[in-house]
């Protein structure tokens, strides 16, 4: 729980006719990270075909799905095979079939409805052109000087399609718009007519047809429009049969499609990095935990067996930031996990600051935060919101009653100090008392963090920073004596001479240990240890000083019930219990809210930026309902 | 935010090329190069060359330059808002728009998604599109379709219209530089009133550049009709507005299209003997106004844009120079390629 779980490098070497198998019950086993091979002789990409052939099946079925709905809930069967190649490719091909099909469909059923909304706007212009009493049969006439064209184009290229064309002397007239379309005549000299076309097909001109019936006779366009739409109508019928029809059709076989392919995701998914190969040989590499080890070669032994070579070593200082961090967690701190990983995840064997986290931010709450009534109120919205909040419900719960703990320390109860008696003390009548404590906390908290990077600097291989670091040992030991020293001062205790020792001591560590690491000529070097030896000494002293912030926040709080008090007490009755409610509520909402940042500030700053480096990649096992696409 | 945004880029423009250091890059060594990459701010291309096959960065060196442009534009970008940052990211979205016409050509071909995804620009933060779910289109009609439900409907809606009465690929890429340009100046209009001239300077630059070499190429190349190639160029204010565009276009040769220049171009490419001459006279043109206005105390977004055209232009030398040393090409032939010696430029 307080570090990442020892992780062993695994190479499985094994037969190339079986390797979505072995992906398979590796996704099966659980906790398999795929990870690059490092094995130069093995330059070929086996898998690369193969998740090919399965990225394109599965964005057809993902279409064909969004069609015709979900098929049902998907059961992979403990003893189903993965597909090979060929199998893959063949369900490729008949998605692609069906796929195909539904799009041709689809296809028609657009230029259906373009074709239907030309008819109308054919409809609506003819019943202009009447109006005009336009002699159609002769405006179109094939052997006029004058060339027309009837048709709509968008409305965004209207005015450049006007210009262009009057270079060609051609005239656009407007006379309708539906939605983005332009409907409009253009006329011009049928002499230059063939330089517009390529224009106006630039232009995404749609031409209307007007059929000769129309031309001669008015009365039968209507019949003929009519005939038109029916004749529409049945190609639509038809053209949709596929498409109504898919889920009857190919249900069944979609299912089945379904479940083949989630059976090929895990060698799919592998191929990325971790499957390569030569000849008929095939390695997946990748990251188990150790204690996994004798599950995994059951697992192996159980579906190939002994058809298989499995290299296993541990991994070595130098690629610590390449292996994944595997973390478990009892079940009550995994509400706090998101918190800490949202300023990262711990690097392979450094310390997880989950824990501490976990429980220096609810102190840190509490103290700040400590009041019966507030605490209770926040603990039960917790409570009743926990469907919504999900896990982080857990944090406000815990919270709360961390609050209310600090609440009965402090006497308080929605902001009266003199219904209970403190357990311990009261924060205003005793504020240098609060201070030193929040002060004394903050010590140990710092000592605490410095304790923890020396150690993760010491597992990662970097002993010289680890021992003599202003972060490591050297600036323990300062600290140590650094605080000995200004508590001797205060009267607090009687160790001035062994902490001025001490404090000297580990300085001129961190001094010496700056001086050897620059690297810069003399003058640069000079400069450059006196800076950061004097950063050193600064940073610590105003780390702790921040703590006092608990302490103010704590004593900020009972102003705040005091301020609510003074406002109530000046009202009536009514008007005293109103205030009482609005002020409790505001300050459970702004203080709370404040407090709670504030105390994860605290954390990640004083506390993670200390020891934690948080560059590390999260464990991510090969799993069967995992995600590919990305 | 100024402030941070000028300091940024004067750092920055410490990392520009002069013509003679580019010029001294051309013969010398490899180990000299690559430390010279990573001075000037170029650890991407350092690498790649270094390691030219390194199995976990596939990338090519196209790809790499645009990540570059791509790294220092989001850097740029962070302390702007409104129409400065809006200008900025759709100045980005010109590489996506690449994608986007390598992704219909795929489909045209009948490449596989795989191989397609492989040659796409990774576009990191600026990236819009679904890249994985476009390349698994079944064809340029699904993919346009698909399209136009994304962030580039309103450029895509009118390149598929085109297509579809057309079917010549001509008219998508046409159609898409077209939408993306006037996209573009759409963009700009509001900067150039509160920035004013330096701006307003890069910009009539950047269009009249692309309007004038797109006119020519239309017209003298692709042998289209005045109008039809009128309608492809870009609707400008600038120093070649609409109507000076048109007369342009109904000019039957090179000579004659550089002879009726308004003043301002007809004295530089007055002796421009072919289209890419043309364009390259262009180009030095801009880049000594984008250093101007670099070097000025003019607005910080002028600034950041003038450098982002230099930096650009850099990086294509750098392409150029590196990839000729590739292919093994003489110290001669690579200074031409790169078109900006000392000789020139002076």
């Amino acid at each position: 729980m307080l570090r990442t779980e020892p992780l062993l490098r695994m190479q499985l070497l094994l037969l190339a006719t079986e390797a979505q198998d072995a992906a398979l019950a590796l996704a099966r086993f659980g906790v398999f990270n795929p990870a690059p091979c490092s094995l130069d002789v093995l330059a070929e990409s086996p898998a690369a075909a193969y998740r090919e052939a399965w990225l394109e099946a599965e964005a057809r079925l993902s279409k064909l799905l969004e069609q015709c709905g979900d098929t049902g809930p998907l059961q992979l069967p403990d003893d189903a095979e993965a597909p090979s190649l060929v199998d893959l490719q063949e369900l490729n091909g008949w998605l692609k079939d069906v796929w195909t099909a539904c799009l041709a469909c689809h296809e028609s059923d657009v230029q259906i409805t373009e074709a239907r909304s030309h008819l109308d706007a054919l409809e609506d212009t003819l019943a202009k052109l009447e109006r005009l009493n336009v002699d159609l049969a002769h405006l179109l006439r094939a052997d006029s000087l004058l060339a027309f064209n009837i048709g709509s184009l968008p409305v965004t290229g209207l005015k450049r399609v006007t210009e262009a064309l009057a270079m060609t002397g051609h005239l656009v007239t407007r006379f309708d718009q539906v939605g983005e379309q332009v409907f409009a005549v253009i006329a011009g000299p049928r002499a230059r007519h063939d330089e517009v076309r390529g224009l106006l097909a630039q232009a995404g001109w749609r031409e209307l047809p007007v059929p000769d019936e129309l031309r001669t006779h008015p009365q039968a366009a209507r019949a003929w429009l009519e005939a038109e739409r029916a004749r529409m109508d049945a190609q639509s019928g038809a053209a949709c049969q596929v498409m109504d029809g898919l889920r009857d059709r190919f249900g069944p076989r979609l299912h089945e499609a379904r479940m083949r392919l989630a059976l090929a995701r895990p060698l799919a998914e592998a191929a990325l990095a971790s499957v390569r190969g030569r000849g008929g040989l095939t390695s997946l590499s990748g990251w188990i935990p150790r204690q996994q080890l004798d599950a995994l070669r059951d697992t192996l032994d159980a579906r190939f067996h002994g058809r298989y070579w499995l290299d296993l070593r541990e991994p070595s200082p130098d690629e610590n930031a390449d292996v994944p961090s595997l973390m478990r967690y009892p079940s009550w701190l995994k509400p706090f996990v998101p918190l800490v990983k949202s300023y990262g995840v711990p690097r392979y064997g450094e310390f997880d600051p989950a824990l501490p986290f976990a429980l220096t931010y609810l102190l840190l709450f509490g103290a700040m935060f400590g009041d019966v009534g507030h605490g209770a109120v926040i603990l039960l919205l917790a409570a009743a919101l926990h469907r919504r909040l999900g896990r982080m419900a857990w944090v406000g719960i815990a919270a709360g009653a961390v609050s209310m703990l600090f609440g009965l320390f402090y006497g308080s109860i929605f902001g009266y100090e003199d219904i209970i008696e403190p357990l311990w003390l009261s924060p205003l009548h005793d504020p240098v008392r609060v201070l030193t404590v929040a002060v004394a906390f903050g010590v140990g908290f710092i000592v605490f963090t410095l304790m923890v990077n020396a150690r993760n600097k010491w597992m990662s291989g970097q002993i010289g920073a680890a021992l003599f670091d202003s972060t490591g040992l050297a600036g323990l030991v300062f600290y140590l004596g650094a605080v000995g020293v200004l508590a001797s001062l205060a009267g607090a205790a009687d160790v001035a001479q062994p902490a001025w020792l001490l404090a000297g001591l580990g300085i001129s560590m961190v001094a010496a240990f700056k001086w050897f690491e620059a690297r810069a000529g003399l003058g640069e070097r000079i400069l450059v240890t006196a800076i950061e030896t004097l950063e050193t000494a600064i940073n610590l002293f105003s780390n702790t000083l921040s703590f006092m912030r608990v302490a103010a926040f704590s004593l900020n709080h009972v102003a705040l019930s005091l301020a609510v008090f003074t406002l109530a007490n000046g009202l009536d009755a009514s008007g005293h219990w109103v205030t009482i409610l609005l002020g409790n509520i505001v300050i459970i909402v702004l203080e709370g809210g404040i407090v709670a940042i504030q105390a994860l500030r605290l954390m990640y700053y004083e506390g993670f930026s200390r020891f934690f480096s948080a560059d590390g990649r999260e464990f991510a096992p090969l799993r069967l309902e995992s995600n590919l696409r990305g | 935010m100024s402030a941070y945004l000028d300091t940024r880029v004067s750092l920055y423009a410490g990392r520009l090329w002069r013509d003679e250091a580019l010029d001294a890059l051309v013969g010398a060594p490899d180990t000299v190069i690559a430390d010279t990459l990573m001075q000037r701010g170029l650890p991407q291309l350092a690498a790649g060359f270094i390691h030219p096959t390194d199995r976990q960065d596939a990338r090519s060196l196209e790809q790499r330059i645009i990540a570059q442009i791509l790294d220092e534009t989001r850097v740029l970008i962070r302390p702007l808002s409104g129409d400065s940052r809006s200008f900025l990211t759709f100045w980005t979205a010109r590489f996506e728009i690449s994608n986007v016409k390598t992704l219909l050509r795929s489909k045209m071909t009948g490449e596989r998604p795989a191989a397609v995804l492989a040659r796409l620009t990774p576009m990191g933060a600026f990236n819009r599109l679904d890249n994985q779910d476009l390349a698994h289109a079944e064809d340029v009609n699904e993919l346009l379709r698909r399209l136009e439900a994304g962030p580039y409907a309103g450029i895509v809606r009118h390149a598929r219209r085109a297509f579809e009465q057309s079917h010549d690929p001509f008219s998508l890429d046409a159609a898409l530089d077209h939408g993306y340009y006037e996209g573009l100046t759409l963009r700009a209009q509001p900067l150039e009133s509160t920035v004013g001239a330096p701006f307003r300077g890069l910009m009539a630059n950047l269009v009249d550049r692309i309007n004038l070499v797109w006119l020519l190429r239309y017209r003298f190349n692709y042998r289209l009709p005045p109008a039809q190639v009128y309608y492809l160029l870009i609707g400008s204010h600038y120093s070649l507005p609409g109507a000076r565009l048109q007369e342009l276009a109904a000019l039957d040769s090179l000579e004659a299209v550089l002879a009726a220049l308004p003043p301002v171009w007809r004295t530089p490419l007055s002796d421009a003997i072919d289209i890419p001459d043309v364009f390259a006279r262009m180009e030095r043109l801009a880049a000594r106004q984008a250093q101007q206005v670099l070097l000025s105390r003019a607005p910080d977004i002028a600034r950041a844009f003038a450098y982002l055209i230099l930096r650009e232009r850099d990086l294509r030398a750098v392409r150029a120079l590196l990839r000729g040393r590739h292919l093994g090409l003489a110290d001669g032939e690579i200074r031409q390629a790169l078109q900006r010696s000392p000789a020139e430029t002076a």
